[in-house]
């Protein structure tokens, strides 16, 4: 067995210097940030590495696209262990976008299986997604491209009696999956200890062992790489300011200070909220036709929040089209939830069944999909920016050439105009990009369709209508066995990991808490307090300094050098407010402080205060809460 | 592993010097023989802080041309057009006549660039003559055989916290070579073993510890450009050792620090506090109006000067730069000394060349190069400091002609029982956000590079000295816990201070995983 790891040389954006910021713009220089291995990739390395060392007659191949200097990539990952590297550069590939990208890939793909490998098996190793793309697309549309079966999410690997079990986070939970034949692409989501560079393997590389391929040698077809293969556009690049817009509001009572954390838990901060006028398309043509879908995932036998967000986001966008929404849904038996669809707002129910369509995989789950949309033609196809939807989203886009914007936070109709380019009535996506740093707006271009994923929680689920009716398609599924390349053989439903980046209120602690003890005797009695009261999950978690200080474990630590996250309301308790912390939890809805320090720099950050002795105030807190509980 | 004829350790200017003048000198003799230097910081400039205004002269001989070569680093450099001293009191600023500050702190017509960037660029040069430059790698300690050095042994790579191996573990690979030169900076951990062990030196080293910011300021900005501006006392004791520097650097940003000896007798001196209260004063609040911090970080300095240096060379070692102590105080300069110290120990490697007859040659090229003349003539500079402020400067000006060598104490024997400050500051900029300013990162898990040798006598000093290191480290790396001395290893910046002042030489700094530590860029 021989491996194939992608890798990619990305901005450091754990630390942008001031000098990168063209501030006047708004716009980041990119030529100004240091280049740094994609830590994903890394442990993408690492997985394979480790995969080699069971069979000492495999080889590991790392390939990577860019310019030249890209080279120094390769030679860092002979370091750690790979035995030959590809560097895939020209000017041609420059400008491309996720499915130019994975096209040019899975050519030197071709090519390294043809003449490296000489038609040995072989299995293709990437990392969840760049940090600076952030869209976890190329790999899906690399295993696309090159039809082959995806195993996203891997955590571990194991050969059973020769043969090699993946274990993955799925939808099921923990999933130990078996490819039914090779190739076979795994992308890793974690792999702890990455491998180190060894001085030895530095000084013994060899310059033959570095391949440089242009496009020509790959056999690319000039009009699918690059920009002109590229079927996105960025149009516009704007700033995050680091600052808060609104500043920190003290309030007078506990009372108060509770209204008005609970107004913003269910509303949304009020800084979000822009008034956005409807778009009125009039007498105009609009460039493109058809319906606006949503596909709608399923989790544990119900319909996914997110999908029902994104049900309400459609209506606004057919509304302003004069169009009908349609939601998409496909599985084994699942009529039994169409009456939720129109009652979150589809106009119409495009369905599929068949037995294979049981547990997602990606193969079977695209052919069903992207044949509707082939056949229907929606303009435009949402989908949730779940774990299944970033599996699922970026093959049926490549299979249906088409673009598609990852995690979009916006979304709305517009036209654009440019030189002699004129788009009436258009999808205008927004997403952040560079770890947050700046948002990037994204049109769709040479394609009647356009795609989107979207984080949960970005959009609110409108409030369902359950006298809605509406009229269900059904689409024949043409599926056997073939298409499904792999197989789950197990899954546990256990989750153990601590998945702060989806709790939707954390409670975290700094250094200013003294103690183990006192995080015990405090903050979790008023997380318990709060989730009874908002009725939602509440995570405990702690800055660096409480985390060194043992007054909290490592998995729970928040900040630039633990977890970033970005909950509707955080928590923020004896915490100074050091650059290393705010950079991990500045995305988050409403922030609320307790700190004696009234000077403390987390107030810049926060939107409400309260500057108190947290051994004093939190157990008022607490009580002012349980009264509320009572009450309602 | 191909072999490596010259190895140096440490990639700043005196490491950087070196390989760039012998690969130039190899290249033009035709031969292939290696230069490889090794870095601990993950890029080259990362882990370099100075002021800095620099004498070019250097560059001129070490890459001729290099002006006309590279037009936009030229330009970079900043001459000097203002130059000023004053002295402060608490509220009052005096300006100290141009007349009456040493010949030596003149700058005007030397340059202003930051360290970082010059090691940078002049990495990107050494790359271009052909010199392998391997960062990311930490050298833990030198592989002797007899009394010759053979090369060096690396950190073991992927412990957890008890020092047990990880799935990734690497143990330390030796590197040897022909020559090894030792460019580890101030108090480099090979250059110290070195020193402990060939000697040389007849008054001990001493130190002071520089603490630097960078600001960015609104185009226009009161301060000016191509100025330089200097401080002495306040927020100062006349028994404290030091001054501040403020230059401009381009049009948009100001480096500002502040150097103290480490000699102070303070149990409770807090030198990142003290640049705190160097910016309320009323000239330098002035001056730092708008000015937004954008970069921080501390590194020492060897300051003992002539006496302190030790033995040069052995049987394949050489020293240079600051690992050597080859600073100038009475010029309160050391880079172009670095870049001099590199040249002269290159051309006294002869392509495999081991012997210690041979790299004595080096001490011949320092002379030639007037290096050792000017550390001569400011022999006694900083030891007349040791008797405070008022008798330390006029005697300073007339040092050289004092007929007798001065001695010197270690920094660490010099805190005081009982002697205390008794600061009360609300600094504009605490330990922790200096920290993160200076972008210092190390892994959460690994073991912890600075160690206590001995936990009882931690007690002994909390309840002699109130545990000093709790105070001065910049960082905040060291916090007195209930029961003992807490080590926040990952905030490190590697400067080096803890290790020196621990009063009971109780800290052992030992290097880190390669890769790691601050990430400074235009320090």
């Amino acid at each position: 067995m021989n491996y194939i790891v992608l890798v990619k040389q990305v901005p450091d954006i754990t630390r942008i210097p001031e000098e990168a910021w063209d501030r006047e713009k708004g716009t980041l220089k990119r030529g100004v940030l240091d280049t740094v291995f994609n830590p994903l990739d890394l442990q993408a390395l690492t997985f394979a590495c480790r995969m080699k060392s069971h069979d000492k007659s495999s080889r590991v191949l790392c390939l990577t696209m860019g310019p030249n200097q890209a080279r120094e990539l390769l030679e860092d990952c002979m370091a750690r262990g790979a035995d030959e590297g590809v560097l895939l550069t020209d000017m041609k590939f420059a400008g491309a976008d996720t499915p130019a990208t994975a096209y040019a890939l899975a050519c030197a793909i071709r090519k390294i299986a043809k003449d490296i490998f000489k038609g040995q098996d072989y299995v293709i190793v990437t990392g969840m997604q760049s940090v600076d793309g952030d869209t976890a697309q190329v790999p899906p549309q690399v295993a696309e491209e090159l039809g082959m079966e995806q195993i996203a999410y891997a955590q571990s690997f194991d050969f059973v009696k020769g043969a090699l079990q993946v274990k993955r986070i799925g939808p099921l939970g923990v999933e130990t999956i078996v490819p039914k034949h090779y190739p076979v692409l795994i992308t890793v989501i974690q792999c702890m200890d990455p491998v180190y560079r060894s001085f030895n393997r530095v000084r013994s590389i060899e310059a033959t062992s570095i391949h440089v391929w242009n496009a020509e040698a790959v056999a690319a077809d000039k009009d699918l790489i690059g920009s002109k293969g590229s079927r996105t556009w960025v149009t516009q690049i704007a700033s995050v300011s680091s600052q808060r817009a609104k500043p920190c509001a003290y309030a007078l009572s506990l009372d108060e200070l509770l209204d008005r954390i609970e107004h913003d838990f269910k509303h949304g901060s009020a800084r979000e909220d822009k008034a956005v006028t409807p778009y009125v398309l009039g007498d105009k043509t609009p460039s493109l036709n058809g319906e606006v879908w949503v596909y709608a995932e399923q989790e544990k036998g119900a319909l996914a929040s997110v999908s029902l967000e994104l049900l309400g986001k459609a209506r606004e966008l057919a509304t302003a089209l004069k169009q009908k929404v349609a939601a998409v849904i496909v599985g084994d038996n699942v009529k039994y939830l169409t009456p939720a669809l129109f009652a979150a707002g589809a106009d119409k129910v495009y369905m599929a069944e068949h037995s294979l369509l049981k547990d997602f995989l990606p193969c079977p789950f695209k052919k069903v999909i992207a044949a509707m949309v082939l056949e229907y033609r929606p303009q435009i196809m949402l989908f949730g920016a779940s774990p299944l939807g970033r599996e699922l989203a970026p093959r049926i886009a490549y299979a249906i050439s088409a673009g598609l914007t990852a995690d979009c936070t916006g979304l709305e109709i517009a036209d654009y105009e440019k030189g002699s380019v004129r788009q009436i009535a258009i999808l205008k996506q927004t997403r952040p990009a560079l770890g947050g740093n700046i948002m990037a707006t994204i049109i769709t271009k040479d394609s009647p369709f356009q795609l989107a994923t979207v984080r949960p929680g970005v959009f609110k689920a409108p409030v369902p209508d359950a006298s809605r009716k509406g009229e269900v398609v059904r689409v024949a599924a043409h599926l056997d066995d073939k298409d499904c390349a792999t197989k789950i053989v197990w899954s546990e439903p256990a989750f153990t990991k601590v998945h702060l980046d989806q709790a939707e209120v954390i409670v975290s602690g700094g250094r200013g808490m003294g103690s183990k003890a006192n995080f015990e005797k405090y903050l979790t009695p008023l997380a318990d307090a709060l989730s009874v009261w908002l009725k939602v999950k509440v995570e405990i978690a702690g800055s660096r300094m409480a985390v060194e200080d043992g007054f909290i474990g490592h998995a729970r630590q928040v900040g630039q050098t633990g977890q970033t996250v970005s909950p509707k309301l955080y928590v923020a308790v004896a915490i100074s407010g050091a650059v290393q912390h705010i950079t991990g939890m500045q995305g988050s809805g409403t922030i609320f402080s307790i700190n004696k320090d009234p000077h403390a720099r987390i107030y810049s950050y926060s939107d409400h205060g309260l500057a108190a002795d947290l051994e004093e105030v939190i157990p008022q807190l607490i009580k002012a809460i349980h009264k509320r509980q009572g009450a309602a | 592993m191909k072999p490596i004829d010259v190895l140096i350790i440490g990639a700043g200017p005196a490491g950087l010097a070196t390989a760039i003048r012998l690969k130039q000198k190899f290249n033009k003799a035709k031969s292939t023989a290696s230069v490889v230097v090794i870095e601990k910081a993950a890029k080259p400039g990362y882990h370099n802080l100075s002021g800095a205004v620099i004498e070019t002269a250097c560059l001129d001989e070490l890459l001729p041309g290099w002006r006309a070569a590279d037009p936009a680093f030229a330009a970079e450099l900043m001459p000097v057009k203002r130059d000023e001293m004053y002295f402060l009191t608490a509220k009052a600023a005096f300006q100290i006549p141009e007349l009456l500050v040493p010949g030596g702190m003149h700058h005007k017509n030397d340059s202003l660039i930051s360290v970082s960037r010059l090691v940078d660029w002049l990495a990107k040069a050494a790359r271009k003559e052909g010199v392998e430059i391997q960062s990311g790698f930490s050298a833990a300690s030198l592989i002797w055989d007899k009394d010759a050095v053979k090369g060096v042994r690396l950190v073991d790579c992927g412990l957890d916290a008890r020092r047990q191996p990880k799935p990734n573990f690497l143990k330390g690979e030796d590197v040897l070579a022909k020559v090894t030169v030792l460019a580890d900076g101030p108090r480099g951990v090979l250059s110290r073993e070195y020193v402990a062990r060939v000697k040389g030196n007849i008054n001990p080293q001493v130190y002071s510890i520089g603490i630097k910011q960078v600001f960015k300021v609104p185009v226009g900005h009161d301060f000016g450009t191509n100025r330089v501006l200097h401080t002495l006392g306040f927020p100062n004791r006349p028994d404290v050792f030091g001054g501040s520097f403020f230059y401009s650097m381009g049009t948009e940003y100001i480096a500002a620090g502040l150097i103290l000896g480490l000699d102070w007798k303070y149990t409770d001196l807090n030198p990142q506090q003290e640049f705190e209260l160097l910016k309320t004063h009323p000239l330098i609040a002035r001056f730092l109006k708008d000015a937004v911090p954008v970069a921080a970080g501390a590194r020492t300095i060897p300051e003992g000067g002539f006496y302190s240096i030790p033995k040069l060379w052995t049987e394949g070692a050489l020293l240079v730069g600051d690992a050597a102590g080859l600073v100038n105080m009475e010029k309160i300069k050391g880079i172009h000394y670095a870049i001099f110290s590199g040249m002269a120990a290159a051309d006294a490697i002869v392509d495999g060349s081991i012997s210690a007859t041979a790299l004595g040659a080096y001490k011949d090229n320092l002379e030639a190069r007037g290096v050792l003349k000017d550390m001569r003539h400011a022999r006694n500079f900083r030891q007349v400091f040791q008797w405070g402020v008022f008798m330390g400067a006029p005697l300073s000006q007339i040092q050289s002609l004092i007929p007798v060598r001065l001695g010197l104490h270690q920094d660490h024997s010099q805190t005081l029982k009982g002697a205390a400050l008794k600061r009360d500051i609300k600094p504009a900029i605490d330990r922790a956000t200096f920290a993160a300013l200076s972008g210092t990162t190390h892994r959460e898990d690994e073991p912890s590079h600075l160690i206590i040798n001995d936990t009882s006598v931690c007690q002994r000093c909390r309840q002699e000295l109130s545990s000093p290191c709790a105070v001065f480290c910049p960082t905040e790396v060291y916090r007195w816990k209930e029961d003992g001395v807490n080590i926040s290893a990952s905030n490190c910046v590697h400067c080096g201070t803890c290790a020196i002042k621990c009063p009971f030489q109780n800290i052992t700094w030992t290097p880190p995983e390669g890769g790691q530590g601050p990430r400074y860029k235009n320090m």
